[in-house]
């Protein structure tokens, strides 16, 4: 058998139902990786050892008396730390919340712990899922599995570096503008940014409300439809949350992408933020795969990058500044640089300039939308591959323009899958961009992408303390 | 176009407004960021239809107890 910590959710579950492998093992085995690799990594923040092994035990009491309830019986699984776990330690990377306890869990971990998750812990952020990387926060940034020198991106730093270094196959992110898909992307793992509204944000402490998404990250795409099918759903509890069907996605995954029109945002790509010629030729080789594959591509025209950006800034600046206000005006000196730096600005952002970058999100979004009209989905990379791990000048935040942002602003759904190596080892990225809902059409074109090219079969290589 | 950069005091007038009664270190990061959320503001579209519907509509059933929701 394969090593344990290199299976995927659909690869050990599928172990688990022949009682080929059992939940403790493999609890035991993602641990003992934990415990062998983390201090180069700083992935989790909080481990619940004990808590797993004990749910791995009951997991597996279950299954051998009346078989696994799902795929994700028995799987250990993390959770970002500003999903709220009641009993265990939340804390958003904040000294704001050091000792914060909560005592009842977000939607994600009712969902995941009804279908038989195992929770590990909690996995590192950025403070409150925004500003980073930081070393004057709680604890330090997480580092990149592919180079520890390298950065894992964020803010689902850890979650991403847990997934890809083989820690625990399973993780929930959150995405504000990009927040799942980049550290997926650097960390050469599969994440989507769901439609905004598909997976319920009650519980997770918020980063700007009227843009922020939940979502799955793992090894394939086809464990983050495992994992989609689990955390997506209506809850009456968020008031944010959509009344649509959830469909199987992982019944989805067919292979089939002939006859998909893909759109690609040319002018992004070449005049606005222009990728590196590594990235663009891992892109243009990408969209070779799907034309083999026997989808069309064509070029499709958004609005600028730069009016998404102002749209979005505007808003999370002011919404941040309302969840913060009264900590900035009374302990300002708690927060990190990085993050009182981004927001305490957002005081200062009028009533009618929030309400213009409201009114911008409408218009930007119809666009959005009406270019769906002509394409099935749209492809773009995700971000260029991580550099070093070092303190990022404050002011990157408005000089910076990326390719994720606009899919938080319009609402669209948004994988992010790999795509290749760069020279010096680090991973490429491919994002796919869906309709509305639609989450099952990007799913699908993710995993006949992954199943159409070898990036799957190589994985982090590093030291452990002992040979696990 | 280059935007003004705004006068130190104020800024210290807007900060008052917002309640922050900031201590001296934490001005220049102010100075800065405000000098990027200007430039970011003066791009927003403005002009629009008096009708013009913000990105956001109140849909008061969300709001009621999660068991008096319509199914």
């Amino acid at each position: 058998m394969m090593d344990p910590n290199f299976l995927t959710i659909a690869e050990a579950s599928d172990l688990i139902a022949q009682r080929k492998l059992s939940p403790v093992e493999l609890t035991e085995a993602c641990l003992k990786r934990l415990d062998n690799v983390d201090d180069q990594l700083n992935s989790f923040i909080t481990v619940t050892g004990e808590r797993a092994l004990e749910e791995a035990g009951a997991a597996e009491a279950e299954i051998m008396r009346s078989g696994p309830r799902g795929a994700m019986h028995g799987i250990p699984f993390c959770l970002k730390d500003i999903y709220e776990t009641a009993g265990v330690r939340t804390t958003g990377q904040s000294r704001l919340l050091a000792d914060n306890v909560p005592d009842t869990d977000c939607d994600a971990q009712e969902r995941l712990g009804r279908a038989g998750g195992v929770l590990m812990g909690k996995t590192t952020t950025w403070e409150f899922a925004h500003g980073g990387p930081s070393w004057d926060v709680v604890a330090p940034p997480a580092r990149n599995p592919w180079n520890t020198d390298h950065h894992p991106a964020g803010s689902s730093s850890g979650s991403g570096a847990a997934v890809a270094a083989g820690i625990c196959p399973a993780t929930m992110g959150t995405d504000t503008g990009g927040s799942i898909r980049l550290p997926s992307a650097v960390c050469g793992i599969a994440g989507i940014k769901p439609t905004y509204g598909r997976v319920s944000r009650r519980g997770v402490l918020p980063n700007c409300f009227s843009h922020d998404y939940c979502g799955p990250m793992a090894w394939t795409t086809e464990d983050v439809a495992i994992l989609l099918g689990i955390v997506a759903g209506h809850d009456p509890r968020d008031p944010s949350s959509a009344r649509e069907p959830v469909p199987d996605y992982r019944a989805a995954l067919s292979g089939e992408v002939a006859g998909l029109t893909i759109g690609v945002p040319y002018r992004w790509l070449e005049e606005e933020a222009p990728a590196s010629a590594e990235v663009r030729a891992a892109f243009d080789a990408s969209l070779d795969v799907f034309r083999s594959l026997g989808a069309r591509i064509r070029s499709v025209e958004l609005p600028p990058l730069e009016q998404f950006d102002d749209a979005k800034k505007t808003i999370a600046m002011s919404e941040l500044f309302t969840i913060h206000e009264k900590d900035l005006r009374t302990r300002p000196h708690l927060f990190g640089a990085s993050l009182r730096y981004r927001i305490i600005c957002g005081g200062l952002i009028r009533a009618e300039d929030y309400i213009q970058a409201m009114r911008m999100r409408l218009v930007l979004a119809q666009e959005v939308q009406a270019a769906f009209g002509q394409v099935d989905l749209i492809m773009l990379p995700t971000a260029e591959p991580a550099g070093k791990l070092e303190t990022t000048p404050h002011n990157w935040l408005f000089k910076h323009k990326g390719w994720t942002t606009a899919f938080n602003v319009s609402g669209n759904p948004a994988l992010s899958v790999c795509n290749g190596f760069a020279t010096n080892g680090m991973p490429l990225s491919l994002q796919i961009v869906g309709r509305l809902f639609d989450e099952a059409t990007v799913l699908r074109a993710g995993d006949a992408y992954e199943k159409s090219t070898p990036w799957r079969d190589r994985r982090p290589v590093l030291s452990a303390k002992v040979d696990a | 176009m280059a935007l003004e950069p705004i006068d130190r005091e104020e800024l210290v007038i807007l900060a008052k407004n917002a309640g922050l009664n900031l201590p001296e270190e934490y001005f220049p990061d102010l100075v800065d960021a405000y000098g990027h959320v200007q430039e970011m503001l003066a791009r927003l579209h403005r002009g629009r239809a008096r009708g013009d519907e913000p990105a956001h509509v109140f849909v008061p059933k969300t709001f009621l107890p999660a068991g008096e929701q319509p199914a």
